[in-house]
C-alpha cells in the first residue's frame, strides 16, 4: 500500500511541473527544454533553506518558488525581448539548464556535484494533493482571464495578437514566470520528498520527460498533459518496465504522437467534455 | 602553453564544426532544428566501431563505411520521422518534437540492446604523436583535420557546382518555387539528410576514436547546436567558424580561467552573442522574428 | 476514448500483489549491473549467490533459508536512493552494497530511517560510515573494505619510495566524494613524505576531454600523476596525457581494477600502477577463486566479489549472534564482529567507526600485453 502511496505522490509532484510546462508551451506557445532547471531552483533553495537554517517547510517553499519565478526573469528578459524565433529560444534555455546545473555542481552550499542527502521528508501525499489542487485552480482561472486569453492569443498568431494591442513581451514573461513558479514548487516538493537531491537530476534528459508529458497530453489542455503526467509515471512501475525501457517508449510516443494524433490525448479539450454527451456529438 | 591551447582548442573545435554543418545543412533546407543528429553521430560512431572491431578494417574503410551508415540512417529517420509532417506542412514545432523523440528513443535503444558500456576504437597508428613548434598534435587530429576538409570542401564543390547542388541550394531559396520548376522535393530532401549523415558519421567515428563510444555521445551535440547558432543558423560556413570559435574560446577558457565552470561561461557567450545578434554571426535575416 | 483512458488509469491503479510470506530471510543487495562499474557488479551478484547458495545448503540461518534481492542501481545516486526504498519495501532484513561511495552516502540515511543495517563492498571513502555533519558513527551503516585516508596514504607512499617520485600532480572528477577526499588525502601523505604536489586538476563528471588540464600539467613536469578516478575516466587521461607529451607515471586507486580499463586505454595506461583491496594471487582467497572459476566459469573481477563475500558473512554471523533479524539488534551484533573468518581473512570491525581493523593494501601494475594486473607490493596498516 505504501508503494501505490509513494508512486501516486511521485505522479502529482510530476502533474505540477507539467502543468507548469503546458501553461507555457501548450497555452503560449513557446518550446522550453529548460524546465527541469527551475525544478531544479525550486528544489536546492527550499532544500538549502530547511537543511541549513529549519525554515518551516511551507516558507522554504515559496522561497523556492519565489526563486525560479526570479531565475526564469534572468533568462527571459534578455531572449524574449530579443525575439529570439523558437529554435533560438529552445537553444538559449536548453544553455540555462545546462549552465545552472555547473553553478550547482560548484557552490559548496548545494554540496557540488555530489549532491545533497538527508532532507526532511516533509512531503506528504496529502501535502501534494492540496498543493497539486491549488495548481489546477490557479491555472484553470488563469487561462480563463485575460492573461490567459493574451498567451493563447500569442500562441496562434503573434503578429495579429500584436497589432491587437497585446504586449507580446509582457505575456510571454508572464507565462515563463508563472511556469517556472510551478516547476520550482514541484521541485520543493520533490527535494523534501526523495530526501536526496543532485543537479544531474534536473537536466535536459527530465526536462524531454515533462515535455514528452504536455506534448502527449495534448496542447491547449490542462486535463490532457495531467493525466499523460500520470501515465507516465504510474505506468511503468505497475507494469514493473526497466526504467531503460521507458525512456526508449518516451521517444517512441513522442515521433507517434507527433506522426498520427498530434493534438495529443486532449488537445484543446479538457477531460470534463469527455463527460458531457450534447446531443448528437461524438468526440 | 598558449600554442598548445589553441591546437587543443582547434582539435576540439574541429569535431564541433563538423557536426554542426551537418545541423546547418538540415536547417537551411527544412527550417528546424534536428535535433535526431545526435544519434546520427552516435549511431554514425557504433557503425564505425563494428566496421573496425568486428572486421578489423584500416581507418580509411572504416571512416568510408561510417559515413555511408550514417547517411542511410538519416534518410530513414528523415523517411519515417518527418516526411508525413513535411507533407502535412506541419508547423516546425512538430518536427523538432518528432526529432526529439527520434533522439530518446534511438538513445535509449542503444542502451538497452548494446549495453552501456564503453568501447574503445583500435589504436590505428603506431606513432601516436607529432612534436610541432614545442607543442604537441596527435596524428588521429592531423589525420580528422586533412579528412573533414576534404569532406566539407567536396560539400561546397557539390553545392556550387552541380546540378543537384544548385537544386539543392534554390529549395534553400524557395521550396515551394523549386517544386514547381519540377525538382522532385522528396528526393531532394532525402539527398540532403545523406549529406549531413554522411558528415554526422564521420564526425561520430572521429569522436569515437578520440574518446570512446557510448550511448550517451551524442549529447555532446548540443555543443553543435550551439556552434551551428553561434555561426548563424542555415549557414555552412557559419557552422564552421562557429564551431572552431566555440572549440578555441572552450578550451581557452577551460585551460586559464577554470575548467569546472567552463560551460557557464560558453552559455552566457552563447546568450550574450544572441541577445546582440540574433541571427548567429552570418544567419539569413528573418523578416517574422516574432 | 473515454473507455481508454478509464481502462489506462485502472492498470495505473493496480498495485503489485504483496509477495507471499514465507519463511525466508531476505537479504537485500543493491548493486551496479549497468553503467561502467558493471563488470563489477555482476561479478558482486554471482559471488553473493554462489555463497548464498552454499550457507542455504548448510542448513541457512536460524533454520531459515535466506534468499538475495538484488536490484541495478545503475551506478547512480538518485536510483540508489530509489533501489533502497523498494528493498525497505520488500521487507529485507539488510542490504548489501552499494560498492560506490556517492551511492552509499546517499542511501545510509535512508536505510538509517528504515532501521536496516547497510554493510557496502567496496566504497572507501570514510563519510559512508562517518556522517560528514555531526561527526558521529552511523549506526546502521558498516563496511568490510578499507577507507580512503589510507589508500591515499600508501598511494603516496609507494609513489614517495618505490617510484621515487618528487613532484606529483592529481587529476580527479570534482563531482565524486572518491576522488575529491582522495586527491585531498594524497595530497596530505605525500606532502608529508616530502613530496611537492605541482598540480592539483579537477574535471567536471562524465566529461572526457581533460587536454586543457593535461596541457597545464605538462608544463609542470611531474614525475607521477594521480588519478583517484574511474577506470575509464583513467583511460582516457593517460591516453590524453601520453598525447600531449607527458612522461609521467601514471598512479591510481580501486576504481581502475575493472578489465576493460585496458581494453580503453590501450598502450597508454600500460605499466601504471594502482592501489586496490585485493589481488588474484592473494593466498587468502584462493579457494574462493577456485570456487568461482568452477562455476562462472572465469576470474570473478576483483576485488568486490570478496568485499561481497566478507558482507554476506558477517552479516550471517551478526544474525547467529543476535538471534534475530531485528534491524536494531543486527547492527549492534555487527558492531562487536571479532576475528570473524571471512573470505579475504579475518574481520573485526571497530565499534568507533564500524570500520575493519587492519585491512591490508595491495600495488597491482597494469600490464598491457599480458592483459592483466601484475601483483607488485602489499602494505599493511602500520608500514
Amino acid at each position: 500500500m505504501s508503494y501505490i502511496l509513494s508512486i501516486t505522490t511521485l505522479a502529482c509532484i510530476n502533474m505540477i511541473a507539467v502543468l507548469g510546462l503546458a501553461i507555457f508551451t501548450g497555452f503560449t506557445g513557446l518550446f522550453s527544454f529548460g524546465h527541469a532547471a527551475f525544478m531544479g531552483i525550486g528544489a536546492y533553495v527550499s532544500a538549502i533553506l530547511t537543511y541549513y537554517y529549519d525554515v518551516p517547510f511551507f516558507l522554504a517553499l515559496a522561497c523556492g518558488v519565489a526563486a525560479s519565478s526570479a531565475a526564469s526573469l534572468i533568462i527571459g528578459v534578455p531572449t524574449l525581448r530579443a525575439r529570439l524565433r523558437s529554435d533560438y529560444f529552445a537553444i538559449a534555455i536548453l544553455g540555462f539548464g545546462e549552465a545552472l546545473r555547473v553553478i550547482l555542481e560548484n557552490l559548496s552550499i548545494t554540496n557540488g556535484a555530489r549532491g545533497l542527502p538527508g532532507i526532511a521528508p516533509y512531503t506528504t501525499l496529502p501535502v501534494v494533493l492540496l498543493c497539486l489542487g491549488l495548481c489546477v485552480i490557479v491555472a484553470r482561472n488563469f487561462l480563463r482571464s485575460r492573461y490567459g486569453a493574451a498567451c493563447i492569443a500569442v500562441r496562434e498568431d503573434p503578429v495579429a495578437a500584436e497589432m491587437s494591442g497585446i504586449h507580446l513581451f509582457r505575456t510571454r514573461l508572464l507565462s515563463l514566470a508563472l511556469s517556472a513558479a510551478y516547476c520550482g514548487l514541484s521541485g520543493g516538493l520533490l527535494a523534501h520528498y526523495l530526501s536526496f537531491i543532485q543537479p544531474v537530476m534536473f537536466t535536459l534528459v527530465q526536462s524531454t520527460q515533462i515535455l514528452a508529458a504536455v506534448i502527449a497530453g495534448g496542447l491547449g489542455s490542462i486535463s490532457g498533459p495531467l493525466v499523460a503526467s500520470f501515465l507516465f509515471v504510474a505506468l511503468p512501475e505497475a507494469l514493473r518496465v526497466a526504467q531503460m525501457w521507458r525512456l526508449v517508449a518516451y521517444g517512441l510516443i513522442l515521433v507517434l504522437i507527433m506522426l498520427f494524433r498530434p493534438q495529443g490525448l486532449l488537445g484543446h479539450q479538457e477531460i470534463s467534455r469527455l463527460f458531457k454527451r450534447p446531443a448528437g456529438e461524438g468526440h | 602553453m598558449f600554442l598548445q591551447t589553441l591546437f587543443t582548442g582547434l582539435s576540439v573545435g574541429g569535431i564541433y564544426a563538423l557536426m554542426a554543418v551537418g545541423y546547418s545543412l538540415i536547417f537551411s533546407i527544412l527550417n528546424f532544428s534536428n535535433f535526431a543528429h545526435g544519434s546520427v553521430i552516435m549511431l554514425g560512431a557504433y557503425m564505425g566501431l563494428g566496421l573496425a572491431s568486428k572486421f578489423g578494417l584500416k581507418l580509411g574503410f572504416v571512416v568510408a563505411g561510417a559515413m555511408a551508415g550514417g547517411g542511410l540512417l538519416a534518410v530513414l529517420n528523415e523517411r519515417l520521422a518527418y516526411r508525413k509532417l513535411r507533407h502535412r506542412n506541419a508547423p516546425s514545432l512538430y518536427l523538432m518534437i518528432s526529432a526529439m523523440g527520434c533522439s530518446v528513443f534511438l538513445e535509449n535503444m542503444v542502451y538497452v540492446t548494446i549495453g552501456s558500456r564503453f568501447y574503445a576504437f583500435p589504436e590505428f597508428f603506431t606513432r601516436r604523436v607529432v612534436t610541432f613548434l614545442g607543442s604537441s598534435v596527435s596524428v588521429m587530429d592531423l589525420f580528422a583535420l586533412a579528412f573533414s576538409l576534404l569532406a566539407i570542401g567536396a560539400l561546397g564543390l557539390f553545392l556550387a557546382r552541380s546540378r543537384t547542388g544548385i537544386a539543392i541550394r534554390a529549395g534553400v531559396c524557395d521550396m515551394t518555387m523549386c517544386s514547381l520548376m519540377g525538382v522532385d522535393t522528396d528526393r531532394l530532401v532525402a539527398l540532403v539528410f545523406l549529406l549531413a549523415g554522411a558528415l554526422g558519421g564521420l564526425a561520430g567515428t572521429f569522436m569515437g576514436v578520440r574518446y570512446l563510444v557510448y550511448p550517451t555521445m551524442g549529447w555532446i551535440t548540443n555543443k553543435a547546436y550551439i556552434a551551428a547558432v553561434i555561426g548563424g543558423l542555415g549557414s555552412l560556413l557559419g557552422a564552421i567558424v562557429g564551431g572552431v570559435i566555440l572549440g578555441v574560446v572552450e578550451t581557452f577558457i577551460s585551460a586559464y580561467v577554470s575548467s569546472i565552470l567552463r560551460d557557464v561561461f560558453s552559455f552566457t557567450i552563447l546568450i550574450a552573442l544572441l541577445v546582440c545578434m540574433p541571427n548567429g554571426l552570418f544567419g539569413k535575416s528573418m523578416e517574422e522574428r516574432v | 476514448m473515454r473507455r481508454a483512458l478509464a481502462v489506462l488509469s485502472c492498470i495505473a491503479l493496480l498495485a503489485t500483489a504483496a509477495q507471499a510470506a514465507e519463511d525466508l530471510i531476505k537479504v537485500g543487495h543493491t548493486v551496479s549491473l549497468t553503467g561502467g562499474a558493471s563488470m563489477w557488479g555482476q561479478s558482486e551478484k554471482n559471488a553473493l549467490e554462489l555463497l548464498i547458495g552454499k550457507i542455504n545448503e548448510s542448513g541457512g540461518v536460524l533454520g531459515k533459508k535466506i534468499v538475495l534481492i538484488s536490484y541495478d542501481n545503475r551506478n547512480d545516486p538518485v536510483e540508489s536512493v530509489n533501489v533502497a526504498r523498494r528493498l525497505i519495501n520488500d521487507g529485507v532484513v539488510a542490504v548489501i552494497g552499494p560498492a560506490q561511495s556517492g551511492n552509499a552516502i546517499a542511501t545510509a540515511p535512508i536505510l538509517e530511517r528504515a532501521k536496516i543495517p547497510m554493510i557496502v563492498t567496496t566504497a572507501t571513502n570514510p563519510y559512508v560510515t562517518i556522517d560528514k555533519d555531526t561527526g558521529k558513527v552511523r549506526p546502521f551503516a558498516f563496511r568490510p573494505c578499507f577507507i580512503d585516508p589510507f589508500q591515499g596514504t600508501v598511494a603516496a607512499q609507494f609513489a614517495y619510495t618505490d617510484l621515487g617520485a618528487k613532484k606529483a600532480a592529481i587529476l580527479y572528477d570534482v563531482g565524486s566524494d572518491y576522488g575529491q577526499w582522495l586527491a585531498k588525502y594524497f595530497e596530505e601523505a605525500f606532502t608529508a613524505k616530502g613530496g611537492e604536489v605541482v598540480a592539483k586538476e579537477a574535471f567536471r563528471s562524465e566529461e572526457l576531454d581533460y587536454r586543457a588540464q593535461l596541457g597545464k600539467i605538462k608544463g609542470l613536469s611531474p614525475d607521477v600523476l594521480f588519478l583517484p578516478t574511474t577506470q575509464k575516466e583513467a583511460a582516457m587521461a593517460a591516453r590524453q596525457a601520453r598525447d600531449l607529451g607527458i612522461t609521467a607515471t601514471f598512479l591510481g586507486t580501486d576504481n581502475w581494477g575493472s578489465p576493460d580499463l585496458i581494453d580503453l586505454g590501450g598502450s597508454a595506461i600500460d605499466g601504471g600502477y594502482f592501489v586496490n583491496l585485493t589481488d588474484l594471487s592473494d593466498p587468502d582467497i584462493q579457494d574462493f577463486v577456485a570456487e568461482y572459476r568452477v562455476v562462472y566459469g572465469k576470474d570473478p573481477v576483483l576485488p568486490n566479489p570478496v568485499m561481497a563475500g566478507d558482507a554476506i558473512y558477517m552479516l550471517v554471523d551478526a544474525i547467529k549472534r543476535a538471534g534475530s533479524t531485528d534491524g536494531t539488534a543486527l547492527a549492534k551484533a555487527l558492531e562487536e564482529t571479532r576475528d570473524l573468518p571471512v573470505v579475504s581473512g579475518k574481520i573485526t570491525v571497530n565499534p568507533e567507526d564500524h570500520n575493519p581493523l587492519n585491512k591490508p593494501a595491495v600495488i597491482q601494475k597494469v600490464d598491457t600485453k599480458a592483459r592483466a594486473f601484475v601483483f607488485v607490493k602489499k602494505y599493511e596498516p602500520g608500514d
